[in-house]
């Protein structure tokens, strides 16, 4: 699939993305590097032992994985999977029965040599308001990929 | 089996220590699985589940546990299934804050054909239950 030329400005909106976290997907996902212990991610008792939670708790990097698919079908998966960069800061657990909704805003356009380097800031807000996480994104888009300057 | 890992001494843990390498195989299985757990039928990355760097340093310390307090991710070029992944991690920085210790691990994944696949820098709290404490 080719990439289109789009422009990026200061103050675009990226689409959201929305999660609903279930423990079956917290298991699929533990499980994929064929980890079988329990863990606090899988086992409430260790969740409660290690952690001192109610109950299980997303892995962060879960948060960290939508938050790449949020920038990835934003930029489009050739350049992002190529150049593309996130660092969240996670503040509040994600729990099983959670709806996570993740949101962004390109808040700078940086030249560089070959094309702009994309900025984009955004959060997670479960169904309650509350942010779980922040943080900052970017890809470098080619200036092939850019509109002419006008 | 007798657990010969080091106690994690944080006062003694040295920034810049590096870890055996090591490798896996990424299967088509846990790619599937990867992507059934994070609900995205594209996504490209699994080696995020696999948790490299941090498992880098299990395998040399033990202690109470950790909580994930902030995670950056570069992509460079997504793993392929069937392909020998090898796993270069280190301990980039340790920090306090709030009274609280925190250390920072990162590694970088390429596969058997020389691509750089991904970077990952995880900055982990060693006081796990202080997520009980403020969350519950």
């Amino acid at each position: 699939m080719g990439v289109a030329v789009r422009a990026f400005n200061v103050g675009d909106t990226v689409p959201p993305l929305v999660k609903a976290m279930t423990q079956e997907a917290i298991n699929a996902f533990e499980g994929s590097s064929g980890r079988t212990g329990p863990s606090q991610f899988t086992d409430e008792e260790t969740a409660r032992h290690t952690l001192g939670t109610r109950g299980t708790v997303a892995s962060g990097r879960m948060s960290l994985s939508f938050a790449l698919e949020l920038l990835r079908r934003y930029f489009g998966a050739d350049l992002f999977n190529r150049s593309g960069m996130v660092d969240v800061r996670f503040l509040r657990p994600v729990r099983p029965g959670d709806v996570v909704t993740f949101t962004g805003t390109v808040t700078r356009v940086a030249e560089e040599a070959n094309g702009s380097r994309v900025i984009v800031e955004g959060a997670a807000t479960n169904q309650r308001g509350e942010t779980t996480a922040v943080g900052t994104g970017h890809c470098v888009v080619p200036r092939g990929l850019l509109p002419p300057e006008e | 089996m007798e657990d010969t890992r080091k106690l994690l001494d944080w006062e003694a843990l040295a920034i810049g220590e590096s870890f055996p390498s090591f490798s896996y195989v990424l299967t088509q299985e846990m790619l599937d699985e990867y992507r059934k757990g994070v609900m995205d039928t594209e996504a490209a990355f699994p080696t995020i589940a696999h948790k490299v760097d941090v498992m880098a340093y299990n395998r040399a310390y033990r202690d109470a546990g950790s909580v994930n307090a902030r995670c950056a991710f570069r992509c460079y070029n997504p793993p392929l299934a069937g392909k020998r992944i090898t796993v270069h991690a280190w301990i980039a920085d340790k920090y306090r804050r709030r009274g609280k210790t925190y250390i920072v691990t990162e590694a970088v994944s390429v596969d058997e054909d020389g691509r750089l696949l991904d970077r990952v820098i995880t900055h982990e709290l060693k006081q796990p239950g202080e997520v009980g404490k403020k969350w519950g």
